[in-house]
């Protein structure tokens, strides 16, 4: 009241009335922040924050996660069980027992007729360890169904190879702390400001106290390139020659860690052979990156006392995404950089629990980075689940990717999806559309009934979400954390937990095998099935994880936490203990921009949602900064094209067409645009999708597409708008 | 108190730090001594009585904003609309840009916006029920909503479009400067939810650790002389020399080489054909146009009325026809009604509207107010005496005649002062620092011209008829009266002919205005010209024609509509056109256009997209 008035009114601020904060782990992305909701006196949850002592966050939390508490009161939650004959019938809604009846009836209808194989079961980042853990025995111990993966081959899958490639198993070495100690950041294909904003935040921090350069990769100018020192635009799909030549800059200037390389790699011979072909000069036609860039970058790389380089989609989802992973291996490798403070290989996941089913879903294998391919392997597991050890196939089935093409060819007939949304993430979704189409039964396992794919399903199972249920989570750099249960699940909706159980009930071989009741029950089997490996639970709790805001594996029994780093001692997990220099020749198979289709079309994430929307898409306060599609597209290409900024635009490629408004900005270059992927009906219409022959991941950057403006701009807006129901 | 958790990280709380004694503007950062009898009190938050200990509590705080470091996130803003559980479509801090460069050479600057606090806070000066205070504890502006009856004046006056004028609830709100965790030491919730090094919080003119610079202007934020806000900058990163924003306002920001190398706000043309654009004419402003005009109307007919006789019209005197003369005087009464309910259905909370004369003392809103009130009494008392004698003509026979004619002639005078001045009022509400497009000469030579007009046209509608229904002849009367019409034409054409071009000369949002005026509304603009200048040419040379009976009332009728039309057109580009000195916005969030779009398409039916849909 210094002015404005005489006395004093009293100051009115929001108070939510907090009564209990309930600790979990962050459902969106990977970076794992431990998150307490706040429940106000009649247990509704009212409020998010950041847990202050939490090694991964320390009270942050980024915009998605400050409004995580809206979740469990979003619009379109499914509440009961539905089933339909035909797609175009409608919902009927009905009881667990029918809907769960019906399903396994139609499983083993499907399977006695067509074989095994025939039903495909496709899962997900987003679920608990313990549920990943138990829809693995679910599918490879009860239903025995060959062709079981996740849509973690859509993120991490090339990552997964090529850690498998070059070190012999699955499992980023590094951590967040490493950006305290390392000396020079490389990020190719990562933008974490907007991807991982507490990431960035973690590197924020670490460069404020004491700086380092920072080298970003990247054809966007995203806020990451914009922060960094050196900024390469790269030509799309080419990094892996640019990596080819940082190593052959280093080893043809004699910057490698020769004793590095002499004890702990194998196969040096052929690697630097193959190097030798990818000079600077030859290498920087291809890659767009002048030969005096690359060289800097290399000696900068190089002679970094620890060095480490971080990756997201940009290296993964291409149709060499495994060998970029890789080729970030053999350049880490020849500079000494793995397994010590500040020197990583460190990919940077996309889903909340990614991490959780590569380690033990039995998508790629068996739980516990366990391979099929591995006869000690399938006698283990299949001792411990108490079966016959016959009943595993002996090689791994179809990947994610590969199974949608099997139902064309009339592989697969029958599809189990849970937590994911083909429809909208899969390349080339007018392929998919018809995929789907063909399928004589398709059960959709979805927190979410307005599941774009909920349209082609026959059965439709109404999941719980996040902290509605319990279990753990492993982020990034292998951190397991936990989701204590926050409040029940919607309406009749179920924990996934309870679902795979319920379902184990109804087949002969489910009623042999233990399938605990609990999460915590089943995490006891995770430890016990750990125990002494490089993935080692067996010095976990659930009190142990909450009280130190999670544990990096490996944590053995009777250590008093985890580890941070992977490989210090050296040994890799290659039968030899080495770690393996691959040869990488680069294949330049992209459809690239050509006379009718002239612009490369990339497409990648925003802060503000997640993955499909079918979340952020409903909370007002994340998804009012893009509600709907929108492409960024160069001024000067828009000019002659007669594009304006805020008008429609009607993308075609050789796939399909999709209509978005128009950001113009110089973040893009002339000839490429970028569309976010978050939205229905959008860009994966257009996207081609070549696999990745190592990862089977699709490229989901790198097509051609042709652009005019929409003709009828009132008809686009209208299009738009009927897209969107959320 | 608010709670601080046992592991609150270190961060989060505001730092001890020695500032100066006085800001750089010389006012005293400690706002008052601890002996102040103001020092001490308890804020009441929430009813807790409790009174903090905070050792800077005295001192003015401030918002420090290091633009190098913002990666547009929208973590602050979140955790702001988070904590003060706003709905989407409202924000108290928001985050924009603005960008520039040739890529690869690609520049973004995010800016993260709240309350300023400001030393100067025209928002509290120009509130005219009093909702905002400015407190002694941490310099906080706070407003509060119970107060506010929503006439959006501040939402107009704030630079930095800090209030939030909630069209749902009918009442602003704003930023609070978290003075709950203040209390306990902590900095606001947008700042401690930083991600990246940008925002940050304490006593103002003291630099946080591992800052260099304490500006206080970046590119996009407005000049801080209109309020010495309490906010410093910090921008050491290269920009390109020409910056422009995503949002859909015409401007762009250019660095001047020559001069300073500051950057300068210009006009960002992007099209320039002409378009009509008649239907966006039409805007929540509607009932301010017709307020607007219908105040000056009936200003303009009472001084038109009133002074006829003087000049010898005594075809519209009170003795001619007394009854006639009552019912004008009651009819411009009644009109002035209307306009007032008018303005009131305007407010967000109508019920409230009393509370428009709390602040005569700093409100141009309450003056303006106060000023018609005045005059509709003076006039309403006038009307009662002129009407009194005729209905009831023992009404006031106990008084002596004299006085009756004294009082009559005080009220009428008093009405012909008062009339002239609420106009004068009404203009000072409009010159508003912030909207540069009315802060001008030209809006009171429109206003005052406008009354001129209407006051003669409407005069002239009536008593031509009068007259020739009487047989009289009214060359002459109309003779007579086109000459308020012909001067009030030219005031308001002048003054827009001068505006036009300072607009363009003075640069800024101003001549963005313009810019639009030409462009988007350039049909709509020059049509309104031209009628403007046909009109005074044909006024003019019908006041020099003898044009009797029936002929001249049509002629006078037909150019009193073509002159009104023209005059609706003109008062709604006055208020569509304005373009004020806020923040740059995003692609969508905060973007005019699109909010535009999203209610013409239907996608604002949908709470999520975070834009209220047309009430109507």
């Amino acid at each position: 009241m210094l002015f404005g008035r005489k006395h004093k009114n009293p100051i009115k601020i929001a108070d939510k009335g907090v009564v209990e904060w309930k600790y979990t782990t962050c459902g969106y992305c990977s970076t794992g922040c431990s998150i307490e909701v706040g429940l106000n006196k009649t247990g509704d949850a009212v409020a998010s924050r950041g847990v202050g002592s939490a090694p991964v966050n320390q009270g942050k939390l980024c915009l998605k996660g400050i409004f995580e508490h809206e979740l469990f009161k979003s619009a379109g939650r499914g509440s009961a069980p539905l089933l339909r004959d035909k797609r175009h019938d409608p919902f009927k809604a009905v009881s667990w027992d029918q809907s769960l009846d019906k399903v396994a009836s139609e499983i083993k209808r499907i399977q006695d007729k067509y074989g095994p194989d025939s039903f495909a079961i496709v899962s997900t980042g987003q679920i608990m360890t313990e549920e990943f853990y138990t829809l693995g025995k679910l599918s490879r111990g009860v239903i025995g169904t060959n062709n079981y993966d996740g849509n973690t081959t859509l993120c991490m899958s090339s990552a997964v190879s090529g850690y498998k490639r070059s070190f012999g198993s699955d499992g980023p070495p590094g951590c967040y702390d490493d950006f305290d100690d390392t000396e020079c950041l490389l990020a190719i294909g990562s933008n974490l400001p907007e991807q991982h904003p507490i990431i960035y935040w973690r590197l924020q921090q670490a460069m404020e106290k004491r700086k380092f350069p920072l080298i970003v990769v990247d054809p966007r100018v995203t806020m990451l390139a914009q922060q960094a020192d050196i900024h390469l635009p790269i030509t799309p799909g080419t990094d892996l020659v640019l990596l080819n030549s940082l190593a052959h800059v280093i080893l043809d200037e004699g910057l490698e860690d020769k004793a590095f390389i002499d004890s702990r790699t194998s196969d040096y011979e052929s690697f630097a052979r193959l190097v030798e072909q990818y000079d600077p000069i030859t290498s920087s036609r291809i890659c767009g990156i002048d030969e005096d860039t690359i060289r800097n970058v290399a000696r900068t790389y190089a002679r970094a006392g620890a060095a480490m380089t971080i990756w997201t989609m940009g290296i993964n989802q291409s149709t060499h995404g495994s060998d970029g992973v890789v080729g970030i291996n053999n350049l880490n490798l020849i500079t000494g950089n793995i397994g010590k403070p500040g020197g990583t290989s460190l990919s940077i996941t996309g889903q909340c629990n990614a991490m959780g089913t590569r380690e033990w879903s039995s998508c790629s294998g068996l739980p516990g980075y366990r391979a099929l391919e591995n006869e000690q392997d399938r006698k283990d597991i299949a001792n411990y689940w108490g079966i016959d050890e016959e009943f595993f196939p002996k090689k791994r089935g179809l990947f994610q990717t590969d199974i949608f093409p099997a139902i064309e060819t009339g592989q697969v007939k029958g599809l189990w999806l849970i937590a994911t949304n083909p429809m909208t993430s899969m390349t080339n979704t007018p392929r998919i559309r018809k995929n789907l189409e063909a399928l004589e039964f398709l059960v959709v396992q979805d927190a979410y009934a307005d599941v774009e794919t909920n349209e082609y399903s026959h059965a439709y199972l109404p999941a719980a979400v996040w902290a509605e249920k319990e279990g753990c989570f492993t982020n990034t750099e292998r951190r397991v954390n936990l989701i204590r249960n926050v409040i029940a699940p919607h309406a009749d909706s179920k924990p996934d937990l309870w679902i795979f159980n319920q379902m184990a009930k109804r087949f002969d071989q489910g009623k042999k095998i233990k399938f605990p009741e609990t999460a915590e029950g089943v995490f006891q089997e995770l430890r016990e099935l750990s125990k002494g490996r490089m993935l080692d639970y067996s010095g976990m709790s659930y009190e142990k994880i909450e009280a130190q805001g999670g544990i990096q594996w490996p944590c053995t029994e009777g250590d008093e936490t985890g580890s941070p780093r992977l490989y210090t001692d050296g040994k890799f997990q290659h039968a030899d203990g080495k770690a393996k220099l691959i040869p990488l020749p680069f294949v330049d198979n992209n459809e690239r921009p050509d006379e009718d289709y002239p612009f490369w079309l990339n497409s990648g994430r925003v802060v503000e949602h997640f993955h499909t929307r079918t979340r952020t898409g409903k909370i007002g306060n994340l998804n009012k900064f893009s509600p709907t599609p929108y492409m960024e597209m160069n001024p000067d290409a828009a000019s002659e094209l007669g594009i304006e900024h805020g008008s429609y635009a009607r993308l075609t490629s050789r796939r399909g067409d999709a209509v978005v408004m128009v950001q113009l900005t110089q973040r893009v270059p002339p000839n490429m645009v970028f569309v976010p992927f978050h939205y229905h009906d959008c860009v994966n219409r257009l996207t081609l999708g070549l696999l990745d022959p190592h990862s089977r991941q699709p490229a989901f950057k790198q097509c051609g597409v042709h652009i005019e403006p929409a003709a009828d701009q009132k008809a686009a807006s209208v299009r738009n708008k009927a897209a969107r129901t959320y | 108190m608010f709670k601080v958790r046992k592991d609150e990280p270190g961060y989060a709380f505001v730092p001890k730090t020695d500032a100066p004694e006085k800001n750089r503007y010389g006012k005293f950062i400690e706002l008052i001594r601890e002996s102040d009898v103001l020092a001490g009190k308890s804020l009441n938050i929430n009813g807790d009585n409790a009174v903090s200990e905070n050792p800077d509590r005295y001192k003015q705080h401030g918002f420090y904003f290091n633009a190098d470091n913002c990666i547009a996130c929208h973590a602050c803003e979140s955790a702001c609309s988070e904590k003060n559980n706003l709905d989407p479509h409202l924000a108290f801090r928001a985050v924009g840009y603005v960008e520039g460069g040739t890529y690869p050479d690609y520049h973004r600057m995010n800016i993260s916006m709240a309350c300023n606090h400001c030393d100067d806070p025209v928002c509290l000066k120009g509130c005219p029920t009093r909702a905002y205070t400015k407190f002694a504890e941490y310099g906080a502006v706070l407003q509060d909503p119970d107060i506010c009856f929503g006439c959006g004046y501040c939402t107009w006056v704030c630079p930095y479009n800090a209030p939030q004028l909630d069209p749902v609830q009918g009442h602003v709100e704003k930023c609070n400067m978290c003075v709950d965790r203040l209390e306990v030491g902590l900095k606001p919730a947008c700042v401690s939810a930083c991600l990246a090094g940008a925002l940050d919080f304490g006593v103002i003119e003291t630099k946080p650790e591992n800052r260099e610079q304490l500006e206080t202007q970046i590119p996009g934020f407005p000049n801080p002389e209109i309020t010495h806000p309490n906010i410093r900058f910090q921008q050491t990163k290269s920009l390109p020399r020409e910056m422009t924003r995503p949002d859909s306002m015409p401007i762009r920001y250019e660095r001047d080489e020559q001069g300073e190398g500051k950057y300068k706000t210009k006009v960002r043309v992007l099209k320039k054909d002409r378009q009509w654009n008649l239907k966006l004419l039409n805007s929540r402003e509607n009932p301010l146009v017709l307020f607007t005009l219908l105040t000056q109307g009936a200003v303009g007919i009472f001084t038109i009325l009133f002074l006829a006789s003087w000049f010898g019209m005594t075809g519209a005197s009170a003795t001619t026809h007394p009854l006639l003369y009552s019912a004008v005087l009651f009819g411009t009464v009644a009109v002035q009604v209307i306009a007032l309910v008018l303005s009131a259905m305007h407010l967000g909370k109508p019920h409230r509207f009393y509370r428009g004369f709390n602040n005569l003392r700093y409100s141009p809103v309450s003056r303006e107010a106060a000023g018609i009130v005045v005059f509709m009494n003076l006039l309403g008392a006038y009307a009662v005496l002129e009407l009194a004698p005729i209905l009831f003509p023992q009404l006031l026979t106990w008084m002596p005649a004299s006085l009756v004619d004294t009082t009559k002639a005080f009220l009428g005078w008093g009405a012909l002062i008062s009339g002239p001045l609420s106009i004068y009022l009404m203009y000072l509400a409009y010159r508003i620092k912030a909207r540069p497009f009315w802060d001008h000469w030209q809006t009171l030579t429109t206003f005052m011209g406008n009354t001129l007009v209407l006051g003669a046209l409407v005069i002239g509608l009536i008593y031509g008829t009068t007259l020739i229904i009487d047989g009289q002849p009214v060359a002459t009367f109309y003779q007579w009266l086109a000459w308020p019409v012909v001067v009030g034409l030219v005031m308001e054409g002048l003054g827009l002919y001068v505006h036009a071009r300072q607009l363009n000369r003075r640069g800024g949002e101003g001549a963005a205005s313009q810019y639009e005026q030409t462009t988007r509304f350039g049909k709509s603009y020059l049509t309104r010209n031209a009628a403007l200048l046909i009109t005074i040419i044909a006024m003019a040379g019908f006041g020099f024609s003898s044009l009797e009976g029936w002929l001249g009332l049509a002629v006078w009728s037909g150019l009193s509509f073509l002159i009104i039309a023209t005059m609706l057109v003109g008062r709604a580009l006055f208020y569509v056109l304005v373009i004020p000195t806020t923040m740059p916005g995003a692609f969508f969030w905060r973007n005019q256009g699109f909010e535009e779009h999203a209610r013409e398409t239907g996608l604002a039916d949908m709470p999520q997209v975070g834009v209220v849909p047309d009430s109507h």
